[in-house]
């Protein structure tokens, strides 16, 4: 029943619920948007156990920047530009670890975690999908995961990477191009 | 979904002309979907609770550092007055003499001090 309540409730009531100090309404902020999270995350770094974290790392700094959110823009795009954020400081610090320790240099530790509930053919369609991202440039990867995976306009995505729309449209044309020579090759 | 299929679903979705919205959907159909696993909403919450805690802690010890600071210099600041009102008593004075211990020595018997003679 109570469940139910803050169901009903609208991003914003939510919001000024959690700044009062409402431990339910945050966790209906969680479940509201962990799937967004998830397909962020998962699709940049890979499905493992370390995206997880990246991805409580996400709603924990939405909690402590709550107090900044003005409401002028939605509550999803800020919390995706907290998730892309987050997870592009991840792979220039896994870079970073591996041209350190690694003589292989630009590896990047993208992992696969294939359910065993799904079918042959929807774990094929997850590995093609995975195995494609990982092999594009993040800064293409994550253009094409907003546009492929969430959905977003050009316009959404200009909003959420802090970038112009010529910007986005140039590496969207370019990572389209990269992305049906990585395909061919499959 | 055929591979073949998905590959150009994949390339078309990424064309700016396209729609967005209609490709994330066809792929999620396909099993292109993500997820957190089970207990998501908790282990943030205890995060939450836990990060929350170490940030009370912390400010309770810089508290407790600020009342020892605030001890020490209020210690300080007594034992300045206390020298300070000794030299008062003793010398008659607040000058620099006064606080070197010359204000009452003539400049023969100093001279005497430090040349022996």
């Amino acid at each position: 029943m109570i469940r139910e309540s803050y169901r009903q409730k609208s991003d914003t009531e939510l919001v000024k619920s959690s700044l009062e100090g409402d431990k339910q309404a945050f966790s209906e902020i969680v479940k509201r948007y962990q799937g967004m999270v998830a397909r962020t995350v998962k699709a940049m770094l890979g499905d493992s156990v370390f995206s997880e974290d990246i991805g409580q790392d996400v709603f924990i700094k939405l909690y402590y920047s709550l107090s900044g959110f003005r409401g002028e823009a939605k509550l999803s795009t800020y919390i995706q530009k907290i998730a892309v954020n987050l997870t592009l400081n991840e792979i220039k610090r896994r870079k970073r670890f591996f041209s350190t320790f690694s003589q292989k240099g630009n590896n990047e530790m993208y992992e696969f975690e294939i359910a065993d509930h799904d079918t042959e053919e929807k774990k094929d369609a997850r590995e093609l999908v995975g195995k494609a991202l990982k092999k594009l440039d993040p800064k293409f990867r994550v253009i094409v995961v907003m546009r492929m995976l969430q959905g977003y306009s050009t316009k959404e995505t200009a909003e959420i990477l802090d970038i112009p729309i010529g910007t986005v449209l140039s590496r969207l044309s370019r990572a389209q191009e990269q992305m049906r020579i990585i395909l061919e090759k499959m | 979904m055929e591979i073949s299929e998905l590959k150009a679903l994949i390339v078309r979705s990424l064309d700016s002309n396209g729609d967005p919205g209609e490709a994330s959907r066809l792929l999620e159909e396909a099993g292109v979907s993500y997820s957190f696993g089970a207990g998501f909403q908790d282990k943030v919450l205890e995060r939450i609770a836990s990060t929350g805690n170490a940030i009370v802690r912390e400010m309770e010890s810089v508290r407790n550092l600020n009342n020892i600071f605030y001890r020490i210099a209020l210690s300080g600041v007594a034992a300045i007055v206390i020298l300070l009102i000794s030299i008062f008593m003793m010398q008659g004075s607040l000058s620099v003499d006064a606080f070197l211990g010359l204000g009452s020595s003539y400049d023969e018997s100093l001279l005497y001090l430090l040349t022996g003679n």
